[in-house]
């Protein structure tokens, strides 16, 4: 149909708005603890074969080039950007930063796992050591009642000095999991993440050993949204959106001329 | 009936393809890599005994614009960015070597390096295939070079080196799914000395100004078009009517 020049204006017009979400989701998670911003993907739809370049014209002549029209644009997808976000030093004891990588591995009230680099933990009622949703850390934690001095080296060895008082002793490892891929991670909410077939399997290490990164406590990692980049990104998609309203109208225009002259 | 809405009407197809093709280019305005379409315009002239006052117009797309786009820092190690006329060599889904100036590279779970049509990239002999737990670097040249985690402090290995192919002296048109193939078949051959920037992406080359200069220089087009046609209508009104007031009277 010869309107389809507004169907190719509004592929542009849906990525850019699909991309404009995305964006506004980065910048509201400019203070979320370890939040990794996300960057949408473009991809070409296919094209379409009008005239293929070869195809006879006359009985002497051949196209000597083809007619291929593009269909527009879709967004492919949004990828994750796993730079390390800035530490924030906030001195409790249970507030807890990944230095490169690595996620910490907690068990959801389903029955499975899920994994964050958000380490704003507490205690419960029973001394298990959890996130702010509750959900206890993997393998479960549980620091003594009434102990004192509670550290987490950057191995995660996590020691207390018993209530009887005397010396520390180790009360659990914290252990941290890596991934194949972890751009293929999905993220579930509540800065959780969730292990897909795109992931791989988690790789269950210690910190510090074998490229899993080392724990910082009394330190939060903050998210990785640069908020002067995210309205770069804004206004440009908002540019790029108003030319492609625009095409729709200019196309409408067209059709209108058409429909009035005619 | 004169044949003149004929040709305006051609030319009316053709200003629509036009804005069709310059649609999909301000679509794809960020596009990783992408290569803003050209489209043509050629008059056809009908030859025959008559007079050949028929131009019929016939747009095509004749290539793609392959000035460079903007190449801007993304920080991500397996993002790259070629210089000059080079083209990364990426397997197509119909198995043959295409290729592509669309850069942001990624692993699968299986460990075939990817770029962001999810097409695997060529080594130096196929596809590439990294070992899925180690972290990847790239190097200036296309050299893929992995870290093995157990031992982050030993020299990096060579995994496979990325084909970067110079397009020099060859043709090479875009076909159906977006990528770039040799024009009547074969594959380019690697340029040994080429250069990529790491951890960068080049945008897409469509400029926002010149397309919206574009858009309303074909609408206008086609306005003058549709005016040709109903221009013809008034003539050949006319005409009847002088043959009808001949009739009456």
């Amino acid at each position: 149909m010869s309107a389809s020049a507004l169907q190719v204006a509004r592929t542009g017009l849906d990525a850019q708005d699909t991309r404009m979400r995305v964006i506004s989701n980065n910048l509201a998670n400019v203070n979320t603890t370890a939040f990794k911003r996300d960057r949408a993907n473009f991809a070409t739809l296919t094209y379409q074969d009008m005239r293929v370049a070869g195809q006879q014209n006359t009985s002497q002549n051949n196209y000597a080039t083809g007619l291929n029209l593009g269909t527009g644009v879709q967004i492919q997808g949004t990828s994750r950007q796993e730079e390390q976000g800035t530490l924030d030093t906030t001195g409790n004891a249970y507030d807890l930063a990944i230095q490169g990588d690595g996620y910490f591995q907690v068990l959801l009230p389903t029955g499975q796992f899920a994994y964050t680099r958000a380490g704003n933990f507490s205690l419960s009622s029973q001394g298990e050591i959890q996130t702010s949703d509750g959900y206890p850390i993997q393998p479960a934690i549980t620091i003594p009642q009434g102990s004192t001095s509670v550290t987490i080296g950057s191995d995660g060895t996590v020691s207390a000095i018993p209530p009887a008082g005397g010396n520390a002793v180790q009360v659990g490892q914290i252990t941290m999991a890596t991934f194949p891929n972890a751009q293929g991670l999905q993220s579930i909410g509540g800065n959780m993440l969730q292990e897909t077939t795109a992931s791989g399997t988690a790789q269950i290490g210690t910190p510090g050993v074998q490229g899993v990164g080392t724990i910082k406590q009394g330190a939060l990692e903050t998210s990785n949204v640069n908020i002067v980049t995210e309205l770069v990104d804004m206004i440009e998609c908002q540019r790029a959106y108003e030319i492609n309203s625009k095409m729709i109208s200019s196309v409408d225009d067209m059709l209108k001329n058409a429909n009035q002259t005619l | 009936m004169d044949r003149l809405i004929y040709t305006a009407m051609s030319g009316m197809t053709d200003s629509m393809n036009r804005q069709r093709v310059i649609a999909s280019n301000m679509a794809n305005a960020q596009t990783v890599g992408f290569r803003a379409d050209m489209i043509a315009s050629t008059p056809v002239t009908l030859k025959g005994p008559a007079l050949e006052a028929r131009a019929m117009s016939d747009g095509e797309v004749r290539s793609a614009d392959m000035t460079p786009g903007t190449v801007s820092a993304t920080g991500n190690p397996l993002d790259i960015a070629m210089q000059g006329t080079d083209m990364m060599a990426v397997q197509a889904n119909d198995g043959t070597e295409v290729y592509t100036r669309r850069g942001d590279l990624s692993v699968s779970p299986t460990g075939v390096l990817t770029n962001g049509d999810g097409l695997p990239v060529m080594g130096n002999g196929g596809p590439i295939t990294v070992p899925v737990d180690a972290k990847l670097k790239i190097g200036p040249d296309g050299t893929i070079l992995a870290v093995d985690p157990t031992n982050p402090n030993l020299q990096p290995s060579v995994v496979d080196k990325i084909k970067i192919a110079s397009t020099a002296g060859s043709q090479i048109a875009k076909g159906l799914d977006g990528q770039f193939r040799v024009v009547g078949g074969g594959i380019l051959p690697a340029d040994d000395n080429a250069q990529v920037s790491v951890a960068a992406l080049e945008g897409s080359n469509v400029s926002a100004s010149q397309v919206m200069v574009d858009m309303l220089q074909a609408q206008r087009l086609f306005d003058i078009r549709t005016k040709l046609l109903s221009t013809a209508k008034d003539m050949d009104q006319s005409g009847t009517s002088l043959l009808r007031q001949s009739a009456g009277s």
